[in-house]
C-alpha cells in the first residue's frame, strides 16, 4: 500500500529582545552559568513577572508576517509541571487566546508553491538549562536561559514530506531574519522545533494518530526525524500493528527515536489564567503601525524578481535568502538603469566571493550600491570590458578607489581595447591618406599627427600608447 | 464521583499515605458538594479587561545586580556555580 | 504608662520633642516582647540587634534635625511571608525554615525608608492558610485577651502582637480575611487594602489574585499612616495601581454626618452570633445617631462566595506553592533515590496537612475535565459578586457588617474540621474576591472577648473606612496593650 505522510511542526524561537520576557536580566547566550539571572527568574518566594513591551511587539511582527490576525486583547496563562530548569514549577504562556491566529506562508519546493497554514503564535519564557557530566554525581541547573522571550509558532498539519517541512522551516527562518526578531544561530538552539507525524493510505482523508517528536535540534535533523518515524509507523501498519498516540525522543545522533511517554501518562498542566498578570492590550493603531514596519518577505521577494525583473528562480532564490545580499540588490535595482540579470549575477559571483573571503558584510565594506550600478552600467554600455569591471571591483574593495580614476590610471576605458581602437584608426588612417603617404616616404613626424588625429576622434578616451602602437603597426604592415 | 485522589498527589507531587489519600478524598468531595452548591451561570470567565490593561514593561536590562552567590545562598547543594538535583534522564 | 503602651502618634511627637528616644522605645518593645512571648507566641524571629541599631541611626537622623517620616523610629513586626532582606521568612513552615531572602519586599524598602524599626518576624499559618494561626509549623500563638483561645489568622502573630504591646504597629497580609479576623478577634484594628494599592512583590503568594499586605495598629490614626507609608505604585507589580493617594492621618475625621451606611441582611444571618450581631448593630445605631444613615442592602450571592473562595485560593496556591521543591531554597528531604522521589518526600514532608489539603484541592479543580465545572464557575460567582458589591454601592458609602462570625475560640477547637474553620471566613471573603478595601475596628467586647466591625468600602475609598473606623474608636476608646 502506498502511504501518505502528514507533518505538523511546533517551532520556538529565542526572540532577540535585550531583557528577559518578565524581568530586567540580560538576555544573552554563552555566559558564564548562572550569572544573568534575578530572583525573577529564578522563581524566588515573592518574586512578580512584568511583561517586556518588545517581546509583545516581535510576536505582533511575527504574527503580520505569517498573514494571522492579531488578538489585540488577550492575557497570560501558567502551564504547570515539575522540573529542575522551571523554577517556578509553572511556565508563563498562553492558552486559550494566542497573540496571533490563522495565519499562513507559501514555501517553495522544486519551483512550486505551497501554502503551510499556522495556526497560532503565542509568547512564552525559556526554561534553563539542565548540564550532564560524569565528573558530577547529579545534574546541575544553569538559570541564565530561564525567562528567555519565545515565541512557539504552530503550523496545520499540512506538510506531506520531510523536504516540506524543512522547505517551512527555511521559510519561517528567514522571515525571522527579514524582520529582525531572531538571532536564529541554530547552534545556539535559538530554534528549535517539536515534530508531530502520522501516516495514511493515500488516498484517506483521515489522520492517523499523531506521534509527537521532541529535541528536534537542527532543520537537517528534522528531515532526518521525519524520515525515520514516517518509515516506523508505515513499517508499524505493515506489520499490522497499532499507531499510538505518544511523544518520543529524537536521537539524532543515533538516527532513532525512543518512547519519552505514552498517552496514558500524558501530563495534565492545569492551565489556567495568569493572576500576576492582567490584560495584554494593544490599540489597533499599534497593531497597524508594526504592521507597516514588515519589509517586503522573501517569498514576495523571489515571486517579483522572477515575475518582475526576469531572474530565474535559483538566482531570486540565492538572492532572497540573505538579507545584506538582496538589501544591495534592490538598492542598485532602484537606482536602475542597468539589467537586474547583471546586477544579480555580479553579486551572486564577484560580491559574494568577496564576502565569502574575507567573511565581511556588505555594510563593511567599501562596496556601495552606486558603485556597483556604475560599474555594470561601463560595461553595459560598452565603455569598459568585463575583466576591467573586476579589476575596478577589485580595486574598490581593496583601497575604495574612486572608479574614473582607476579607469585612466589602468587604462582600462573600453577604447583602449583593440577592436574598437582598430576602428578609429582605419578611419582616421583612411581619412589622411597624404600624412600616411608622408609617413610611409620618411616622414616620421606624421606619426604624430595622425595618433594625434586618433585621439581627437575618440574625444580623448583612447589610450595614447595603445594608439600609437597601432598606427605604427598599420603604417609598418 | 470517582475522584483519583492518588493521581492528582502525583500531579502535585506529594506522597500521601493510606489514611491521607482517604482523608483527602472526603475532602474533595466535600469540595464537590460544595461546588454542586454555585449557581448555574455562564458566561465569558476569562477575565479580559481592556479598559484597564496591563502597563507593559520597557526593554531595559536592570542596573541592580545580586550576586550568584547571593541569588543561590539558599541553594540546598552546589556545584560549580550551579544547583545540583538527582540526575535526570537523558 | 510604659513606651510600648503608647500609640504611635503618641509615640511620635514624643520622639520628635526628644521626650524619649527611638532606642529607649525599641528597648522597651522588646523587652515586652520578651516579657510576654512565652505566654503569646507571636514573634518566629525577634531582630534584637539590627532592630537596637536601626533605633539608634534614627535617633542620630532627629538629633541632626532631618524631616523624617510620620512613623520613623517606631518599632514594627512584620508577617513571617514579607520577604526581608537578610532576615529569615518562613512562612511559618518547615519548607522554608532556613530561607533567608536575598531581596526586600517592596513593603519593606518603604518600610526602611520610612525609618521605621522592625523588631521582627511575625507567627501565621503556614503559607498564610488558616483562620486560628494553628498551622503554624513552629509554634502557637494564643490570644492575648485569653491565652486559652486562638488569636485568628493568618495573620495572627502581627494581631496578637500588637494587641500585646510587643509591636506598636505591624503588616500582615489578608487572602481571604488573614488580617481583618485576628484583628477582630485580639481587639485591634486591621486593613485589608484595595487590590492594587499595596505592593505584593516580596509577598510570598498564596492566591495572588487575592493577596494584599496591610496594616495593623492599636488606633485608626495608626492603622492610617502605616498605610499611607506602604501603599503606591510598584512598577514590579503589574497588578498595582499607578494612582495617588492622600495624606490619610492628615485627612482624618470621625465626622459621619451624611454617611449612607449600608446593612446587608446575607451578613447578619444564621451562623453568625447573636452577641456580635447585636454589638456590630449598636455601634452602627450610636452612627446614626450623630448623623449616618443607615440602608439595608443585599448581596445575595454572599452564599456562594465561600465556595468560590477556597476554589480560586486553592487553585492558584497548588501553582504558587509547586516551586517550593527542594530545588533552589528552603528544605529538602535527605533521603532519595531520584528526581521524583525528591520532589514527593520534599514536598511530604515541608509541607503541613492544611497546605497539603489545599495543594490537593487546587490541583484537583484545576485539572484536565474539572476546569470549566470548578475553576471557571467560581470566576462566574466571583463577577456575580462584584456587581452585586456595585449595586450596593449605588445606595451606600460604606457597608458595616460583623467582621467574624463570633469572637475567638478555643485553641484546638476546630483543627478537626476544615468545613467548620472555613466558616470563619464567611464575612471577609467577599472583600477579597471583589478587590475591595475593607477594615476591622473593634466594637465593643462579647462574653469578655473582643467583636470587630467591618466596614467595606469602594475601591480606594480607604480614607472612608478609616473615617468610619476613627468615628467608632471615637465611642469605644483608643486601645491600649492588654495585660498577659
Amino acid at each position: 500500500m502506498e502511504y501518505e505522510t502528514i507533518v505538523g511542526l511546533e517551532v520556538h524561537a529565542e526572540l532577540n529582545t535585550k531583557t528577559k520576557i518578565y524581568c530586567s536580566c540580560r538576555n544573552a547566550f554563552g555566559l558564564e552559568v548562572n550569572t544573568q539571572i534575578c530572583p525573577i527568574c529564578t522563581g524566588m518566594p515573592g518574586t512578580l513577572p512584568t511583561l517586556n513591551e518588545k517581546v509583545v511587539e516581535y510576536a505582533v511582527k511575527m504574527g503580520h508576517a505569517t498573514n494571522c490576525s492579531i488578538n489585540n486583547v488577550c492575557k497570560q496563562d501558567r502551564k504547570n509541571y515539575f522540573y529542575p530548569d522551571l523554577p517556578k514549577a509553572y511556565q508563563i504562556s498562553q492558552a486559550d487566546i494566542p497573540l496571533c491566529e490563522h495565519g499562513y506562508v507559501d514555501i517553495m519546493l522544486d519551483g512550486e508553491e505551497k501554502r503551510i497554514g499556522i495556526t497560532r503564535i503565542h509568547i512564552e519564557e525559556d526554561a534553563g538549562k539542565m548540564l550532564h557530566n560524569d565528573a558530577f554525581q547529579g545534574s546541575l541547573v544553569d538559570f541564565n536561559r530561564c525567562g528567555v522571550p519565545l515565541i512557539e509558532i504552530v503550523s496545520e498539519p499540512d506538510m506531506r514530506s520531510s523536504a516540506e517541512a524543512k522547505a517551512y522551516l527555511e521559510t519561517l527562518k528567514s522571515i525571522l531574519q527579514y524582520i529582525d526578531i531572531s538571532d536564529c544561530k541554530m547552534e545556539q538552539g535559538s530554534i528549535r522545533c517539536d515534530v508531530n507525524v502520522s501516516v495514511r493510505p493515500k488516498g484517506s482523508t483521515e489522520f492517523g494518530k499523531r506521534v509527537e517528536m521532541k529535541n528536534v535540534n537542527s532543520f537537517s535533523g528534522a528531515m532526518r526525524a521525519i524520515d525515520y518515524e514516517s518509515n516506523r509507523q508505515i513499517e508499524a501498519l505493515e506489520r499490522g500493528e497499532e499507531i499510538f498516540q505518544e511523544t518520543r525522543r529524537w536521537d539524532d545522533m543515533k538516527g532513532m527515536n525512543f518512547v519519552l511517554r505514552s498517552k496514558e501518562d500524558a501530563q495534565d498542566y492545569r492551565y489556567f489564567p495568569e493572576p500576576d498578570l492582567t490584560t495584554i492590550y494593544i490599540p489597533l493603531e499599534k497593531v497597524e503601525e508594526l504592521k507597516k514596519t514588515i519589509p517586503e518577505l522573501p517569498n514576495a521577494k523571489i515571486k517579483r524578481y522572477v515575475k518582475e525583473l526576469g531572474l530565474s528562480q535559483t538566482d531570486a532564490e540565492l538572492i532572497a535568502e540573505n538579507l545584506p545580499r538582496c538589501g544591495l540588490f534592490d538598492e542598485c535595482v532602484s537606482i536602475g538603469g542597468v539589467s537586474p540579470k547583471n546586477i544579480s549575477n555580479w553579486i551572486l559571483a564577484d560580491v559574494s566571493k568577496y564576502m565569502n573571503e574575507t567573511g565581511k558584510d556588505i555594510s563593511e565594506s567599501n562596496l556601495t550600491a552606486e558603485k556597483l550600478v556604475k560599474i555594470i552600467n561601463l560595461i553595459e554600455d560598452g565603455k569598459i570590458s568585463n575583466n576591467s569591471g573586476k579589476i575596478i571591483f577589485d580595486e574598490i574593495m581593496k583601497n575604495n578607489a574612486d572608479i574614473d580614476t582607476v579607469i585612466s590610471e589602468k587604462g582600462l576605458a573600453q577604447i583602449s581595447d583593440d577592436s574598437a581602437l582598430e576602428k578609429i584608426v582605419n578611419e582616421v588612417l583612411a581619412a589622411n591618406e597624404k600624412s600616411v603617404n608622408d609617413y610611409r616616404g620618411g616622414k616620421t613626424n606624421a606619426l604624430g599627427f595622425l595618433v594625434g588625429q586618433c585621439m581627437k576622434a575618440s574625444k580623448g578616451q583612447a589610450n595614447p600608447a595603445k594608439c600609437k602602437e597601432l598606427v605604427l603597426k598599420y603604417l609598418n604592415g | 464521583m470517582n475522584i483519583d485522589v492518588q493521581h492528582l498527589a502525583k500531579l502535585a507531587r506529594l506522597h500521601l499515605d493510606d489514611k491521607e489519600i482517604e482523608k483527602f478524598g472526603r475532602d474533595m468531595e466535600n469540595i464537590v458538594a460544595m461546588v454542586e452548591g454555585l449557581p448555574d451561570t455562564s458566561g465569558d470567565a476569562s477575565g479580559l479587561d481592556p479598559e484597564h490593561p496591563m502597563k507593559l514593561r520597557e526593554d531595559v536590562i536592570s542596573t541592580e545586580k545580586i550576586t550568584r552567590e547571593e541569588l543561590l545562598s539558599n541553594a540546598p547543594k552546589m556545584q560549580a556555580g550551579c544547583v545540583v538535583v538527582p540526575k535526570t534522564v537523558e | 504608662m510604659e513606651l510600648y503602651e503608647m500609640s504611635a502618634s503618641e509615640l511620635s511627637l514624643m520622639l520628635k520633642e526628644k521626650k524619649c528616644s527611638s532606642e529607649e522605645l525599641t528597648r522597651s518593645v522588646l523587652s515586652r516582647a520578651k516579657a510576654t512571648e512565652e505566654k503569646v507566641g507571636a514573634y518566629l524571629t525577634l531582630c534584637e540587634e539590627s532592630a537596637v541599631s536601626k533605633a539608634r541611626e534614627v535617633d542620630a537622623k532627629i538629633a541632626k534635625g532631618e524631616k523624617l517620616s510620620a512613623l520613623a523610629g517606631i518599632p514594627i513586626g512584620i508577617k513571617d511571608n514579607i520577604s526581608t532582606k537578610g532576615i529569615l521568612t518562613t512562612c511559618a513552615s518547615k519548607m522554608l525554615y532556613n530561607y533567608v531572602p536575598p531581596f526586600d519586599a517592596f513593603v519593606m524598602k518603604k518600610v526602611n525608608a520610612a525609618d521605621i524599626v522592625v523588631t521582627g518576624k511575625l507567627n501565621m499559618d503556614e503559607f498564610a492558610m488558616g483562620s486560628s494561626t494553628e498551622n503554624s509549623h513552629f509554634k502557637k500563638t494564643h490570644n492575648p485577651h485569653n491565652l486559652d483561645c486562638v488569636p485568628g489568622g493568618s495573620s495572627g502573630g502581627s494581631a496578637a502582637a500588637v494587641a500585646v504591646g510587643s509591636a506598636v504597629i505591624s503588616l500582615g497580609s489578608d487572602t481571604g480575611g488573614s488580617i481583618r479576623m485576628p484583628a477582630s478577634y485580639c481587639g485591634v484594628v486591621g486593613l485589608k487594602p484595595t487590590y492594587g494599592a499595596v505592593s505584593r512583590y516580596g509577598l510570598v503568594a498564596f492566591a495572588s489574585s487575592l493577596d494584599q499586605i496591610g496594616p495593623f495598629g492599636r488606633t485608626v490614626k495608626d492603622t492610617a499612616a502605616l498605610f499611607g507609608i506602604i501603599c503606591g505604585h510598584d512598577n514590579m507589580d503589574a497588578t498595582s495601581a499607578d494612582r495617588e493617594y492622600p495624606d490619610f492621618t492628615a485627612a482624618l475625621k470621625s465626622d459621619v454626618s451624611g454617611l449612607r451606611i449600608g446593612i446587608p441582611k446575607e451578613y447578619f444571618g444564621d451562623g453568625v452570633d447573636e452577641s456580635v450581631k447585636q454589638a456590630v448593630m449598636d455601634t452602627v445605631r450610636e452612627l446614626e445617631k450623630q448623623g449616618a444613615k443607615l440602608v439595608d442592602i443585599s448581596l445575595p450571592s454572599t452564599k456562594y462566595a465561600l465556595n468560590a473562595y477556597y476554589i480560586i485560593s486553592s487553585a492558584e496556591a497548588s501553582s504558587n506553592l509547586a516551586r517550593f521543591d527542594g530545588v533552589k531554597y528552603g528544605f529538602r528531604a535527605e533521603n532519595y533515590d531520584s528526581l521524583t522521589d525528591m520532589y514527593e518526600k520534599t514536598r511530604s514532608e515541608g509541607f503541613g496537612d492544611e497546605v497539603k489539603r489545599r495543594i490537593m484541592l487546587g490541583t484537583f479543580v484545576l485539572s484536565s475535565g474539572f476546569f470549566d465545572a470548578y475553576y471557571k464557575k467560581a470566576k462566574l460567582v466571583a463577577m456575580d459578586i462584584v456587581r452585586e458589591f456595585g449595586e450596593a454601592f449605588e445606595k451606600c458609602d460604606v457597608i458595616a457588617t460583623p467582621a467574624t462570625p463570633g469572637t475567638a475560640f478555643k485553641l484546638g477547637e476546630n483543627m478537626g474540621d476544615p468545613t467548620k474553620m472555613y466558616a470563619a471566613d464567611i464575612c471577609t471573603v467577599t472583600v477579597n474576591i471583589a478587590g475591595l478595601p475593607a477594615i476591622s475596628v473593634p466594637c465593643g467586647k462579647v462574653n469578655g472577648m473582643p467583636a470587630g466591625l467591618q466596614f467595606i468600602g469602594r475601591k480606594f475609598s480607604e480614607q472612608t473606612l478609616l473615617n468610619s473606623a476613627y468615628a467608632v474608636e471615637q465611642l469605644t476608646g483608643e486601645v491600649r496593650p492588654v495585660n498577659v
